[in-house]
């Protein structure tokens, strides 16, 4: 590896950083496992891509398909109104089941590598349900595989290519909105402008070849009532069989005619160039480690990411190895410094807590759509981003993270965590509620107050709390008592633990430690 | 408008100023004038919580029955000539001057036996009964969550709002306060310095500087700026005053009533504030084994005792005496016979303090009897059931309808006379026990004239010195029959005791006026 291995401690300080950094929220005893199992042990098993079942309709507008099955490979109706409620109910069920995935992900990053990718592309659900399933799937099963192909894949993706216009770029018109953002934020990146139309690592020549280049893709099928996929096609006769001159920043390179092949040879040829490298692991270093680039972060970490990038055929799998396995990822004051996104914060709240709905379909699914919605009011809709550059958070200087986060949301963020903790959320006939017993019980020793509050800080913070925090946060927990006292309450639950005479003041004690826990400054960060 | 609006700020639709301003002396009504809410729904609750578990007896000490006191706590029991004496039968503990001094006064009472039937001697369960001011293991929200509920069924959706700008309820400290549970968010809201009200620092977190202390530092800058309560409530201490010299600065107790006084006098409209103060659990040390008048016990009486005092000193020395009302709770009382560690373990029922210039003060209710046989784990039987003392807060401080105090709770509500007096409020006004009143006063900056004209015709209004001497016209209009506010400028007004005229045909009625910074 291109990084220095990290060779430190490895407590649940480190493991819960890792944890904190590559899924949306570790519960006390993921955080013990990583602990015990070590860091490559660990690591391995966070870079498994994990497969997930399709979406089930579970709304009425569907009626192609029954409630339980799935729709991602379902006509839609012919009528307009039905097919424009079955496509209202397909983006219902799709949401639904996106937030469900991360709600139910298991030990891995593929969900904090979807979102990554999400990010990256930039791609944002205007399509038609169906395409953007199969979009979210390509990125879902290639996330830690090779970025040179991902890239030639989502180029001629049925959503992208309507996304960007690829679909209405042929040699008759040719639409250089695709072609400019391959180069400018999925690829080489854009650099200072250093010469009329040219931007450090390629020109407006380029953007104009590359439209050439990608002509002749159309997309057949959207909200089809005889065809059950969307798809990508190739028209020869719409392509632009000339030859493409590429400017200087890919050594004059010219593209010569290959029909529908073309777009590959094109993205080799930028793929060539180091700077492809930089670009995504610089993006992946930002997601995973620190906004900031330090001198030292520009001159080792990143080159040595890309060094491996390369080396190992543009494999995402094995930069994220070394990325977690290395020693600056652990650095302790690298830890805090990325303010949650909104689904981080909700779900770290969920997960963490092991809460998930067990109602039916139906009842499920609303919840999962609540809980979209809450980020969505929090400036995250999932799958929707703001602008093909994704969200501002991950891009825009300087202040990164800290853009998610302003008086408004934060007061939201207070008012979505009380509800759930406290009263529970009533949606669409069901309460859905905190899973606090199941949290305490599986705290190391929840029968004594210093071990809840050393585990509930273990959890939720980036960042050892001071002692006065941790007192605090125990008084609330002990409701001032001595120590004993709160081990006798528990042991009276425990010898009767559906008895609400004993169960609720535990229960609502640790809520209200939770309560705090969850509006502290701190609890925003990972 | 009925008393239960006390703890509803006045409505934009209710205010009525149906006259026309000279433009002498007045401001066309803004919005910061309606601000400002109306003098008898001034009213505040404090609540004191002794967590642990008061031990009673020797704290509120039956002298009836100090022989056999002596025969179940010998070990632990105050020396009879140090008790300081209330009645013939009932004394304090020797610590306790100062509230002696205020039982003296009138302004303190003490309900004796308070409890509930069937006592659970969990601390948290009895501290859940107390909280949700019922028996039912099922109900969740507290009891004052559930009466503002019943106002605010919304909350906590598009609170504050212009209408209520302030906190229902305060908890001092770090923890929401479970009697404030309501059905979908906890009506209290946590100050631990009303000067700093966002906390940020309470935890001792400090930026050092890193990404962690910078970020840190800007979620808590933002949550600060998005603390509507926060800069209200420290936007009142600031403007609040206080007077007393009694408060010591090492009584944490002290000094969180201290913040209480100037967050009520400047302006601050709300309605509960609750306090902790812990280590009441005193299985054992709970007395000096040498000396019973000191120990673990006598320093938390003393706390207790000192704070409140001081606190009732200042709402006087400030004028705010008839607003404030406070009741001090345990979650139980402890055992008669002391244990062999000279503390005392979980017991029944305890006495209650209620304390302010309001309340019906004596002692309610007969001492307990005291077996002359030792009988282990035996308590004080519960003799108040304190759901009743709730009910009668709401129903004769708050003014809450008494079917509507009744819906609150599970139990045949029987009511208790503990507040007396001082009923002149906005509401006499509206069934013509007064003409005239002025809100809130003291008053940082503007006040309100709630008037009723009992005759169309011209009404004038000056502020004059203590001398006599007019300082200002406020205003001298025609006004239509039928009760007025009239919102008046008074923010340059230097601090200071003023007199108010309404004056109409040859009748004056002179109101006082203190002005505060």
């Amino acid at each position: 590896m291109s990084l220095n291995p990290y060779v430190g401690p490895w407590t649940k300080k480190e493991a819960g950083h890792l944890l904190r950094r590559t899924t949306f929220g570790a519960t006390n005893q993921q955080i013990l496992d990583a602990v015990n199992n070590g860091l490559p042990a660990t690591v391995a098993s966070l870079l498994q891509v994990v497969s997930i079942p399709p979406p089930l309709a579970f709304d009425p507008g569907e009626t192609i398909v029954a409630q339980g099955t799935t729709w991602v490979n379902s006509v839609y109706p012919a009528q307009v109104v039905a097919s424009n409620n079955a496509e209202s109910a397909r983006y219902k069920s799709l949401a639904a089941w996106m937030m469900q995935n991360i709600n139910q992900e298991s030990l891995s990053i593929t969900e904090k590598m979807l979102f990554f990718w999400q990010n990256h592309f930039g791609v944002s659900a205007v399509t038609e349900a169906r395409a953007m399933y199969h979009f979210l799937e390509l990125l879902r099963q290639n996330c830690l595989g090779n970025f040179k192909q991902l890239v030639k894949d989502v180029t001629i993706d049925p959503s992208m290519l309507i996304f960007l216009n690829g679909a209405s770029n042929t040699v008759y018109s040719p639409n250089e909105n695709y072609a400019r953002e391959l180069l400018e934020l999925f690829t080489i990146g854009k650099g200072d402008q250093i010469g009329a139309g040219d931007y450090s690592n390629y020109t407006e020549m380029d953007v104009a070849a590359g439209a050439k280049i990608l002509t002749g893709f159309q997309v057949s099928g959207i909200r089809s009532s005889t065809m059950t996929a969307t798809i990508s096609t190739y028209t020869p006769i719409l392509h632009d069989t000339t030859s493409k001159q590429l400017s200087y920043h890919f050594n004059d390179f010219v593209v010569a005619n290959n029909g529908g092949s073309e777009y590959s040879d094109y993205i080799d040829v930028i793929f060539q160039q180091a700077e492809v490298a930089e670009f995504i692991c610089t993006k992946l270093y930002r997601y995973f480690v620190n906004y900031d680039l330090t001198q030292d972060v520009l001159t080792t970490v990143i080159p040595g990411m890309a060094q491996t990038l390369i080396a190992n055929n543009y494999n995402i799998q094995a930069v994220l190895q070394d990325l977690l396995l290395s020693e600056h990822f652990y650095y302790g004051t690298l830890r805090g410094t990325i303010i949650r996104n909104p689904l981080d914060m909700l779900f770290t709240v969920l997960n963490s807590t092991s809460t998930t709905p067990t109602f039916d379909l139906v009842g499920n699914s609303n919840v999962y759509l609540t809980i979209y919605y809450a980020a969505e009011n929090m400036g995250l809709s999932y799958a929707q981003p703001p602008s093909v550059a994704g969200w501002s958070a991950y891009y825009q200087v300087p202040a990164f993270s800290k853009l998610w986060i302003n008086s408004t949301t934060i007061k939201y963020r207070f008012d979505v965590v009380s509800g759930i903790l406290f009263a529970g959320l009533n949606i669409a006939g069901n309460n859905f509620k905190l899973n606090t017993m199941g949290f305490l019980n599986g705290l190391s020793i929840p029968s004594s107050a210093p071990d809840v509050i050393d585990d509930i800080c273990d959890v939720f913070f980036p960042e050892t709390v001071s002692l006065v925090e941790k007192t605090i946060l125990k008084n609330i927990l002990t409701n001032n008592l001595p120590d004993f006292e709160w081990t006798l309450q528990y042991n009276d639950y425990l010898a009767d633990p559906t008895n609400p005479i004993v169960l609720d003041p535990v229960r609502q004690r640790l809520e209200l430690v939770l309560n705090r826990v969850f509006k502290m400054p701190q609890f925003q960060m990972i | 408008m009925k008393r239960r609006q006390f703890v509803r700020n006045i409505s934009l639709a209710t205010l009525s100023i149906p006259f026309i301003s000279d433009g002498f002396g007045m401001k066309a009504v803004n919005q910061k004038l309606f601000n400002f809410s109306t003098g008898a729904e001034d009213r505040v609750l404090i609540l004191i919580q002794l967590n642990g578990g008061n031990d009673g007896l020797n704290t509120v000490i039956p002298i009836d029955q100090y022989a056999n006191l002596m025969v179940q706590r010998s070990d632990i029991i105050i020396p009879q000539n140090q008790v300081l004496t209330l009645t013939q039968d009932v004394g304090l503990h020797p610590v306790m001057t100062g509230m002696k001094n205020m039982f003296n006064a009138g302004n303190l009472s003490i309900l004796q036996n308070v409890g509930y039937p069937e006592q659970n001697r969990s601390h948290f369960r009895s501290a859940d009964i107390w909280s949700t001011g019922s028996l039912d293991v099922n109900q969740t929200n507290g009891w004052l969550g559930r009466h503002f509920d019943a106002i605010y069924p919304n909350f906590p959706e598009q609170y504050p709002n212009p209408t209520n700008l302030d906190p229902f309820a305060i908890s001092m400290g770090s923890e929401v306060s479970a009697t404030c549970q309501g059905l979908m968010g906890n009506f209290s809201h946590t100050v631990s310095n009303p000067f700093n009200s966002f906390n940020l620092y309470e935890g001792g977190f400090i930026n050092d500087g890193s990404y962690f202390g910078n970020n840190v530092e800007y979620v808590a800058t933002l949550i600060n700026q998005s603390n509507e309560y926060g800069a209200r409530i420290n936007q009142a201490a600031t403007a609040g005053n206080t007077l007393s010299t009694l408060y010591d600065p090492l009584n944490s107790l002290a000094v969180q009533l201290k913040y209480i006084a100037q967050m009520i006098s400047g302006g601050l409209q709300t309605k509960v504030y609750i306090l902790n103060l812990s280590g009441f659990d005193t299985h054992d040390g709970q007395v000096d084994d040498l000396n019973h008048a000191t120990g673990t016990h006598s320093l938390l009486l003393k706390k207790l005792s000192d704070a409140i005092a001081a606190f009732q000193d200042d709402l006087q020395l400030l004028g705010i005496q008839e607003r404030v009302a406070g009741l001090t709770f345990s979650e139980f009382g402890r055992q008669i016979a002391a244990n062999a560690s000279f503390g005392t373990d979980h017991g029944d029922a305890a006495p209650c303090f209620l304390f302010g210039s309001c309340i019906n003060a004596g002692i309610i209710g007969p001492n307990p009897q005291i077996s002359n046989l030792p009988n282990a784990q035996a308590g004080v039987p519960m003799n108040i059931d304190f759901r009743n003392i709730y009910a009668s807060l709401l129903k004769d401080w708050f003014g809450v309808p008494a079917q509507e105090v009744q819906a609150l709770f599970e139990h045949q509500i029987n009511y208790y006379s503990i507040i007396a007096g001082c009923n002149v409020g906005l509401d006499d006004i509206d069934s013509g026990k007064a003409t005239a009143l002025l809100y809130p006063n003291p008053t940082p900056s503007n006040f309100t004239i709630k008037f009723n004209n009992l005759v169309e015709g011209m009404v004038a209004a000056d502020i004059l010195d203590l001398n006599g001497r007019t300082i200002k016209r406020l205003f001298s209009t025609h006004l239509y029959a039928g009760i007025h506010h009239i919102p008046c400028e008074s923010s340059d007004l230097a601090e200071g005791h003023y007199i108010v005229s309404i004056r109409k045909g040859d009748q004056a009625e002179n109101l006082s006026l203190i002005k505060i910074s």
